[in-house]
């Protein structure tokens, strides 16, 4: 096959080697020679040979004159080395093997596994694009996430920002702002309300607060506005005993992180199994004293 | 599935295995005569022929076949498609099916016709094909590779909407065996889509041949063989199709046990030889494949191969329509399976002008299957028709009951 394939190529190659440039088929150079010159100068070479320069002048003859005759000439050449110095062309196919033609081992794996070839195509073709599609769109994504922060940002502090112009609010806005951020975040109290202060100053701040709410409501009422249930004001669950933590072990006393018995404790605590009278004289002493407290009373 | 109507009656071993597939799919009884009778030698059943029913009895609940003294006559009355549920022959939810050494069909003789089935089972298919005869190469009675029935004829039902969950791994290759019989590959078969009916199809776009995968495969021998088949396939087919890309493999020889006189547990190699699958795929995902594999007696050189698979898959390519010859039948028995609604599918001339086509329209009709309807394609110069089939609306009887 491969030997019958050299023939063809041969075959083919001859007649156009006759039709195209009968003369120069031995002297591709003067061709080429007479190319530039036709485009150019005149070239005077040292080197053409004699005959190179005859065959110059019988072309030149050939293109004034007749070509028939020429063409009769050089197509008795052509049959001799037809027959005699035939060229062999071959046509080496052998180039498919090139590295870059090998799939690699992910593909090959991806290929040969027992899934089947519609799923397996996707991820063999596509990686490249996607990575660079996926680099986009992540780009876009977090573009949009900044904007949607921003905008909910700006949704629920832009109450804060009625006197500023500035989107980013600045000075006093920006920490109220910061306040409102931690608070959404969760934090339980905004960083800004004052912890101690007065008694009577506080009593002075929840009345005006409870006035503002009822005169709201009065007004509301009046003008047939119907409003929220009023939240009914929560009374601090522990009914006035205040959680003290590990301090409210019913022995010793805490303090400074460490659990202090004295004697007393100490014999109460080793007595408590065998000796609950002791106990529960103590218990009574207790008792005398709140007695004695009630009294005073 | 009982059924008070007559058996069908069917005559000769042709297209025996389409007929009971149909006949296990519509539930209607067969009484198949005459399988062989004229032969003086071999009458009666082949061994592929048994092994398929045996197949069949493995993955159905319930169905009877009667084989008469001589094999001649076989009575199917088909139960229901189970699949792999455990407690009926499965283990650990798939079922080991063995093939006896005598077979000389390739795995595809029973892959294609048991997806056909698959898709109506109760549940999901897992199937284990071993044992010495299994071949997965093609062979030279003209069985696909299984490499072709993964990459060709699988991804077709994506086209019926039956498309998860569906692997076929190749375990372990093996070649026809020395006589052209017995192998000794391994192959496992996962079909988990199971659909009440598959959607109706309108193929009528060819579109054009944009990538040629393949797969060449050496048994048992030097992979310098698949670089050789790669190297002549492509040159023949990149300057048609520029993305043409053939994945090698080379195995080890498959050893099967061949137990003599003085050594219990000798073990032989089998199934040495190469050989090459091709798929070109179109722009609308129409598949053309085309198989080639040395024969058991050798003496092909892998170029020889190759060439012959390209040429092979050029001609495929040529027939012209949406399917190829090997995968018609599959889409059209699924066609017909299909809802009550028309499906159409431009076919080639050539590849419906195939006695086996032609056989299996008239056992469909026989089936109670309407008639197809054939027109010429309009505006198409390569004579391809267009074929409307009416589908059944039968589809998954287990799962109607179910």
């Amino acid at each position: 096959m491969v030997v019958k394939r050299k023939r063809e190529t041969t075959v083919v190659s001859k007649p156009q080697a006759k039709e195209d440039s009968p003369p120069p088929v031995d002297n591709a150079q003067d061709v080429f020679r007479r190319l530039f010159e036709a485009q150019f100068e005149p070239l005077d070479l040292p080197g053409p040979t004699a005959k190179s320069t005859n065959s110059d002048e019988e072309n030149e003859d050939d293109d004034d004159s007749d070509l028939s005759g020429s063409e009769s000439d050089w197509d008795g050449m052509s049959d001799i080395s037809d027959e005699s110095n035939q060229v062999e062309v071959v046509e080496h196919t052998g180039t498919y093997a090139a590295p870059t033609d090998k799939m690699d081992k992910k593909t090959w794996k991806a290929f040969m596994s027992g899934k089947l070839l519609s799923d397996l195509d996707k991820p063999s073709t596509e990686p490249e694009p996607t990575s660079k599609k996926e680099e986009e769109e992540d780009a876009h994504e977090s573009a949009n996430l900044k904007h949607d922060l921003a905008l909910q940002r700006l949704l629920k502090e832009s109450h804060l920002l009625d006197s500023a112009d500035d989107l980013a609010p600045t000075g006093k806005n920006r920490l109220k702002a910061l306040d409102l951020r931690m608070q959404s975040l969760g934090a339980k109290t905004s960083l800004y309300a004052q912890t101690k202060m007065p008694t009577a100053h506080r009593r002075g701040i929840k009345a005006k607060a409870e006035s503002k709410e009822d005169r709201r409501r009065q007004e509301a009422k009046e003008n047939g506005i119907i409003l929220e249930k009023p939240s009914k004001v929560q009374k601090s669950s522990n009914n006035g005993r205040r959680d003290r933590g590990l301090a409210g072990s019913s022995v010793g006393k805490f303090s400074g992180g460490t659990l202090n018995l004295n004697k007393d404790d100490i014999a109460r605590v080793q007595a408590s199994g065998r000796r609950m009278m002791g106990g529960r004289g103590k218990g009574k002493t207790r008792g005398a004293r709140g007695g004695r407290g009630g009294s005073k009373r | 599935m009982a059924t008070s109507q007559p058996p069908l009656r069917f005559t000769s071993h042709h297209n025996l295995v389409y007929r009971l597939v149909l006949s296990t799919l519509t539930g209607r009884t067969v009484h198949i005569s005459q399988i062989r009778s004229s032969s003086p030698t071999n009458p009666g059943l082949a061994p592929h022929e048994i092994s398929f029913l045996r197949l069949l009895d493995a993955i159905t609940n319930g169905s009877q076949m009667e084989i008469s003294y001589t094999g001649t006559v076989l009575v199917y009355k088909p139960g229901l498609v189970t699949g792999s549920t455990t407690g009926t022959g499965a283990s650990g939810g798939m079922i080991t099916y063995e093939l006896p050494s005598n077979c000389n069909r390739g795995l595809s003789y029973f892959l294609i016709p048991l997806c056909l089935l698959a898709p109506f089972a109760k549940a999901p298919m897992k199937v284990l094909f071993t044992g010495p005869g299994v071949i997965t190469s093609s062979t030279p009675t003209g069985d696909m590779s299984v490499d072709s029935v993964r990459t060709a004829i699988l991804p077709l039902y994506k086209q019926f909407g039956i498309f998860n969950n569906i692997e076929l791994r190749i375990l372990r290759r093996s070649n026809t065996g020395p006589t052209g019989r017995g192998g000794g590959g391994e192959v496992q078969l996962v079909f988990g889509h199971q659909v009440r009916l598959p959607k109706t199809l309108h193929l009528m776009n060819a579109g054009r041949i944009k990538r040629i995968r393949g797969v060449v495969y050496s048994v048992g021998v030097s992979g310098s063989n698949n670089a050789r088949m790669i190297e002549t396939a492509r040159g023949i087919l990149n300057p048609l199709s520029p993305d043409t890309y053939i994945f090698s493999d080379v195995a080890s020889a498959p050893l099967v046990p061949a137990p003599d006189k003085t050594n219990p547990q000798a073990k032989k190699k089998i199934g040495l030889g190469f050989g090459l699958s091709l798929v070109a795929e179109s722009s609308t995902g129409c598949l053309f494949s085309a198989d080639v594999a040395s024969p058991p007696s050798g003496g092909q050189a892998p170029e020889e191969i190759g060439k012959q698979c390209a040429f092979q898959l050029l001609e495929t390519v040529a027939k012209g329509g949406c399917v190829a010859p090997a995968a018609v039948t599959t889409m059209f028995i699924l066609m017909t399976m299909g809802s009550e609604d028309v499906g159409r599918l431009q076919v080639g001339r050539d590849v419906i002008a195939d006695p086996n086509v032609v056989q299996l329209a008239r056992d469909l009709s026989k089936f109670g299957a309407p008639g197809w309807g054939i027109r010429d394609a309009p505006d198409n110069g390569d004579g391809d028709v267009i074929v409307s089939v009416v589908g059944r609306g039968i589809g998954n009887v287990g799962r109607k009951v179910a």
